[in-house]
């Protein structure tokens, strides 16, 4: 089956990474991917006007049902507003997150693990709420990590906010919720959210990987965690 | 300073209609679970929307409306799942509160179709270099790729 795939514009520009990776991951797993063709931008969280918004995202919709109504789209803002536009609920659309499949990673050819290695999942706001919209698997990135012999920490704080929606405009909010954050986990940051990744990078001082580095880095890929 | 609220336009922005926050039943668990209390700023997500209710006109002084993160904790906590970071959103629009980041967010929409950081970051960096963010350049060499911008065609 093809699925019509949405990077969304942080996917082609400082999230670039993410987007090669879950291509790669989401291929090996056996789904046959198309681009949208001609996909405008999301509006993310920066359109006060609701009706505005989802006007973008039902566009996007529109473009992707030549291909396939199953989407797949990537970037948690994105796939949070695709989901909101489908009124009517005829397409479906899912985050990688909830495609990536722990025994169907380990056929693709286990190069490495993760022993001796401390890890924080952290989710953020978009993937886990509202409710409507969340991913189904709210343990993917624990079942990785654990799956392959790494530790975890930071239970309690994988869903607060980073703060990272207002980044560009009051940016000591940011700082003082990635402060509350790092002060309570330890470890990697690992995310799939290029706003929580710029966030986390900007304001602790710890390391910050997307949850693809990590499949890679099982695979055998190097650098990438 | 305090500017007239347009309840309506506000309301209309949301999605809501006005009935709808009729069914708040007042118990404050979103102000119990906001992210800004973690921080002691005294938010009260409850007390914003009857502000919006009453047309109280010194709505724009709430800290929500600087601070929400919309993270939607008191969305996922209320009895009536009331999106409370959309009403706040609604009321950054209609009081006209937009960054001059999201302004160049929205002039590159308006271009390409699409968000080209490189025009973001260029079109807002007075403010970026007054607010002290370029002294985080060094953390985001990671984030920086060369490519040009891509205007969509009409299909």
């Amino acid at each position: 089956m093809v699925y019509s795939y949405y990077p969304g514009c942080s996917l082609t520009g400082s999230a670039k990474r993410l987007d090669v990776a879950t291509r790669k991951i989401l291929t090996g797993l056996g789904y046959t991917l198309k681009e949208i063709p001609e996909w405008n931008c999301c509006g993310a969280v920066e359109y006060g006007n609701k009706e505005e918004l989802l006007k973008l995202s039902g566009e996007n919709l529109k473009k992707a049902e030549g291909l396939s109504k199953h989407v797949i789209a990537p970037c948690p803002a994105c796939y949070r507003n695709l989901k909101e536009s489908d009124h009517q609920g005829i397409f479906h659309i899912y985050n990688p997150l909830d495609l990536f499949d722990i025994s169907k990673i380990k056929d693709m050819g286990i190069k490495r693990d993760l022993k001796n290695m401390l890890f924080t999942p952290y989710y953020g706001c978009v993937l886990l709420r509202p409710k409507e919209t969340a991913i189904k698997n709210k343990n993917i990135m624990e079942e990785i990590i654990t799956g392959f012999g790494g530790e975890i920490d930071g239970e309690k704080i994988r869903d607060r906010c980073c703060g990272g929606n207002l980044f560009f405009s009051n940016k000591e909010m940011t700082e003082k919720c990635v402060g509350l954050i790092a002060s309570r986990s330890k470890g990697i940051f690992v995310v799939y959210c290029p706003l929580c990744h710029m966030a986390l990078n900007t304001f602790s001082e710890r390391k910050v990987v997307y949850i693809t580095d990590i499949i890679l880095y099982i695979l055998g890929e190097r650098k990438t965690i | 300073m305090t500017q007239k609220i347009d309840v309506e336009k506000i309301i209309g922005f949301t999605g809501y209609k006005k009935g709808d926050f009729s069914v708040c039943l007042g118990c404050k668990i979103c102000a119990s679970v906001c992210t800004l209390n973690d921080f002691s700023m005294h938010a009260n997500p409850q007390g914003l929307l009857l502000k919006i209710f009453m047309g109280d006109d010194s709505i724009d002084h709430d800290p929500l409306i600087k601070n929400c993160v919309s993270c939607y904790r008191c969305t996922d906590a209320c009895p009536w799942q009331i999106r409370v970071p959309e009403v706040v959103r609604a009321l950054r629009e209609s009081l006209k509160l937009s960054s001059p980041f999201e302004k160049a967010f929205k002039g590159s929409i308006s271009i390409w179709g699409r968000v080209y950081e490189p025009y973001i970051f260029l079109n807002a960096i007075g403010f970026l270099i007054k607010n002290g963010y370029l002294k985080h350049l060094m953390k985001w060499t990671e984030y920086i790729s060369f490519h040009l911008p891509h205007k969509i065609k009409r299909i």
